[in-house]
């Protein structure tokens, strides 16, 4: 299965280099559209051209004649869905849009009608086709229009008053707004779906969760969990959008039903922005207050983001606000505003990434009030010794060394104080830094290792590894609690069918399969212990600790002498396989302490006067991750995450019409995310000390601290080189010009 | 009940549109009807092509394009798709050893001609230096866009447009990575370069 179904036995991979690193060059690994299947069809989504109403009717007739199609999907039309038989079971299945199971229309590209044909070919054509009536009602998409009506309410408990830093000398007040972003990896949703028995179902699906999609479907279709296989091997990444389940699954799964075939789905890029989720656009104000001595005496944080007509989407911006600084005095309010449009999901950093602009860039214009170094201003006030929303003391808490490292990396000394100083004909230099921080998570995990007589293990886990590089670390972290040598550690992960885990997402993926891999590496030892004990007794009652594998066999800590090799063990017992499994997970741990990974971001950029382009010069960013299992791979992600935040601060905006409903520049040339030239080389590192307490590796997640920050420090360096504060993101060249 | 119509009953049916909107309601209610009864046949076409220096003598629906050729029809699936719309470089193979966006090509294009995909790129057992290159490098994350990326990288060094980072940058921002993983691409390409 999976990585190691093509061995390529020819060429030694790099020490260092991943798992399955050769199966993506080569082009082998199998994403989920990728597999080859008999006798499959495909189907393809149509999409409402009215952004609110509901369906009159069809004509399905022109889409018919098309040769090589099979069936059309349509409310009115589709196979049975136990979960969304009626308007109650509908309510309480949690599934968000009720695709094909509606005539309303929520939003424009909602999926109406879905087209199942012999190719691709048949179905896109025949796809366009398809009409439906409307009977339309007025819409709103426009968030920065529709929000103003909204009122706020109270996100988590006020701290001191308002009152007790109302007259502070230094004061900020402002508002930040930020356009919708969507993930857009690289490789679209898609799902390929087999019924292999009326109640047995095989998925080969893009998602974060093999788990998550296997307990959503067995609830929908009324079957057990075990009947319900998800293969998602290679995923394309996610960056959040593969944390739910998503309309297109359901649709691929129904359209297999109808046709009793398999059937393949797979989005098109201008569906990937309707149907998977995206960060929903929001506005925040701010009031931020200091005295002279630059203490931050208080703040007042509110925010506000945009939904769905069908879902409440809570972003948590200001939780952020509530993590990272010593503030005696807060207040955080926040509300959703409904839009038509679809659902908004966690993306990279959800809410924090957000709220953290708003914050990091107060703070940063506080700091000129101030006339203090923004960075002598948060080492001031960085809560370093407790959580101070919890009040329990950090288990490790390292971003103040984070900032320390990151300012001598970019050489902050040279960052003028005053902007508008570093000025070389059209183009001004500027230097901005800003923090980010998480809370680390951690969910319970299983893994299992399956051992052969040669002393090759299979290292197997559910959990997805998006391209974070969990088959590796799981590999490195099975290499040093067992001793085995990597070549002969295979990693299978990514299936239902292997140990469940959670979903990977919110920086808890390392942080709850590591805990899993450690524990099943000792049972392992342990096992191989109490075989090896037949043979000789100093073997008997062995811990874990004592005990040392090889490649050949089983030796005790102190006495290499005692060394028992797997072959007489595999003989005397006649073994095939020795087989164990192990889950682990949070404990009492999480009520003695907080949990957070951290990260300071650092931007030196040049800003031209004449054509407000912006060009990123220098970007450094240090992580507090714990210990870093997989060097490459977490620097890799830090760097990733940066290229992200470009895309947040300068590019990224999803662009609604207000006129029609709907979005316009629907595809990667209208959206633009960081290519290759927009981003300088990323300059990479980290504290790398062991977080004692969180899980038994000691690392923590790294997936979102990467980004939080990262538009902060760009914002914050153009005002340095050119003294105009932009609070709107993404930061175009229109916005920057008039300095 | 499929309707059998020609493309050149098509071109005439327009030529009569085309006269009859001077009358715009009448007009329009004829391109109605006309529409209702009109959906074309899908056409084949006989296909001999090489891919990966082997020789495929197939026969191809005239829509297909050159990446659902290789995806669907020949399972060579090392040939991402990432857009479908020429906008992001996932698709890049080389045709006659130049880059080329195989969504942006249809089939019937590449007729007589050498195609190279992720899947040729390796000299039988010897990864490509390039392919090794980038395992080196960690020039990748999720997967996806790197059989792109590598085509790309192969053709960004046979172009001779390595000569500096900012080179390297610019002649390889067609290929988007949304993981971000432009700091090992471009060290895998300055590993590689001359």
């Amino acid at each position: 299965m999976g990585f190691f179904d093509e061995p390529y036995d020819f060429v030694a991979p790099p020490d260092d280099g991943r798992v399955e690193g050769i199966y993506k060059v080569t082009g082998k690994g199998k994403y989920s559209a990728e597999y080859k299947v008999d006798n499959i069809c495909y189907a393809v989504m149509v999409g409402s051209t009215v952004a609110a109403g509901s369906i009159k009717s069809f004509n399905l007739s022109n889409a018919k004649q098309v040769a090589g199609v099979l069936d059309i999907i349509t409310h009115q039309h589709k196979p049975v869905v136990p979960g969304l038989a009626d308007e109650a079971k509908i309510a309480s299945a949690r599934f968000g849009l009720p695709v094909f199971h509606t005539d309303k229309i929520y939003f424009k590209g909602q999926p109406i009608a879905l087209v199942i044909a012999e190719t691709l070919e048949d179905a896109t054509y025949a796809a366009s086709l398809v009409e439906a009536q409307y009977d339309t009602e007025s819409f709103a998409v426009d968030f920065d229009k529709a929000q103003a009506a909204v009122a706020l309410t109270a996100t988590g408990k006020e701290r001191g008053t308002m009152d007790a830093w109302s007259n502070a000398p230094f004061k900020v007040e402002a508002e930040y707004n930020i356009k919708a972003e969507v993930h857009h990896p690289m490789e679209m949703h898609a799902t390929i779906a087999e019924w292999t028995a009326t109640d047995k179902l095989k998925l080969y699906d893009k998602n974060q969760g093999v788990n998550n999609v296997q307990r959503t479907f067995a609830r929908l279709f009324a079957i057990p969990e075990k009947n319900i296989e998800v293969i998602s091997e290679y995923v394309g990444g996610g960056f959040g959008s593969g944390l739910r389940i998503w309309p297109h699954a359901l649709a691929a799964i129904m359209a297999a039903k109808q046709v009793n075939r398999p059937v393949k789905l797979m989005l098109t890029r201008p569906q990937m922005f309707y149907s998977v989720g995206y960060r929903p656009a929001s506005w925040q104000k701010v009031q931020l207050g200091a005295n002279a001595e630059g203490k931050l005496l208080g703040i007042l944080h509110q925010s506000k983001n945009g939904t769905s007509k069908y879902e409440n989407f809570n972003e948590g911006i200001t939780r952020v606000t509530r993590l990272i600084y010593n503030f005696e005095n807060l207040k955080t309010e926040a509300a959703v505003v409904a839009l038509n449009l679809s659902t908004p999901t966690w993306m990279r950093g959800p809410g924090d990434c957000t709220g953290d602009f708003a914050v990091e860039s107060a703070i940063d214009e506080i700091s000129y009030q101030l006339k203090m170094d923004p960075v002598a201003l948060r080492l001031k006030n960085i809560a370093t010794e407790k959580n101070p929303e919890t009040g329990l003391p950090w288990s490790t808490n390292f971003l103040n060394e984070c900032i320390a490292k990151g300012a001598a990396m970019i050489n902050w000394q040279d960052r003028k104080p005053l902007p508008m100083q570093d000025i070389n004909g059209d183009w001004s230099t500027g230097y901005g830094m800003a923090v980010g921080m998480w809370n680390a998570g951690r969910g319970n995990a299983s893994a299992a290792i399956e051992m052969k007589k040669d002393g090759s293990i299979t290292v197997q886990t559910a959990m997805t590894d998006i391209g974070t590089g969990t088959g590796t670390s799981m590999q490195n972290i099975a290499h040093d609690v067992t001793g085995i040598s990597k070549t002969k550690i295979k990693i299978e992960l990514g299936n239902s069918n292997l140990p469940a885990a959670p979903s990977q997402g919110g920086s808890n993926g390392l942080s709850s399969i590591s805990g899993a891999v450690v524990a099943v590496s000792n049972l392992l030892k342990q096992k191989l212990a109490e075989y090896a004990a037949t043979e000789n007794e100093v073997y008997k009652n062995a811990k874990p600790t004592d005990i040392l594998l090889s490649d050949t066999g089983i030796s005790f800590q102190t006495a290499n002498n005692q060394f028992v090799s797997y072959t007489s063990i595999w003989d005397k017992s006649k073994l095939t396989v020795l087989e164990v499994e192990a889950s682990s997970g949070p404990g009492a741990e999480r009520q003695q302490y907080s949990f957070c990974s951290s990260a300071a971001h650092f931007c030196k950029l040049k800003v031209n006067r004449k054509t407000g382009k912006v060009k990123i010069e220098k970007m450094v960013a240090v992580a507090d991750g714990g210990k870093i299992v997989s060097e490459k791979a977490a620097a890799n992600q830090m760097s990733g995450a940066a290229v992200g935040g470009i895309g947040m601060a300068l590019l990224e905006e999803m662009t609604t019409d207000e006129r029609l409903g709907g979005l316009v520049g629907d595809d990667l040339a209208g959206y633009h995310f960081a290519v290759n030239a927009d981003a300088p080389i990323i300059d990479v590192a980290f504290i790398g000390k062991p977080d004692p307490n969180i899980n038994p590796t000691g690392s923590k997640g790294l997936g979102e601290v990467g980004i939080i920050g990262v538009a902060a420090a760009i914002s914050n360096a153009i005002y340095n080189a050119t003294g105009k504060r932009l609070r709107d993101l993404p930061i175009t060249p229109d916005k920057v010009l008039g300095w | 009940m499929k309707q059998e119509h020609s493309r050149r009953f098509f071109l005439k049916t327009s030529s009569v549109l085309a006269a009859f909107a001077m009358i715009p309601r009448t007009a329009k209610a004829f391109y109605e009807e006309v529409k209702n009864f009109f959906v074309p046949n899908k056409e084949v076409l006989p296909l001999t092509v090489s891919i990966n220096k082997k020789k495929y003598s197939i026969k191809a629906d005239t829509r297909t394009t050159l990446l659902d050729l290789l995806r669907e029809d020949l399972h060579l699936t090392g040939t991402k798709k990432g857009c479908d719309h020429g906008q992001c470089g996932a698709c890049t193979v080389h045709v006659n050893g130049e880059r080329v966006l195989s969504c942006l090509t249809l089939a019937a294009m590449v007729s007589g001609k050498e195609v190279t995909t992720i899947e040729g790129l390796a000299n039988e057992d010897k990864l490509h230096p390039m392919q090794q290159a980038f395992i080196e490098c960690d020039g990748f994350q999720c997967g996806y866009c790197t059989p792109g990326q590598i085509m790309s990288a192969v053709a960004c060094v046979n172009e001779g447009h390595t000569g500096s980072v900012a080179e390297i940058k610019e002649f390889m921002s067609g290929n988007l990575c949304r993981c971000g993983a432009y700091n090992g691409i471009v060290q895998s390409i300055q590993k590689v370069a001359p």
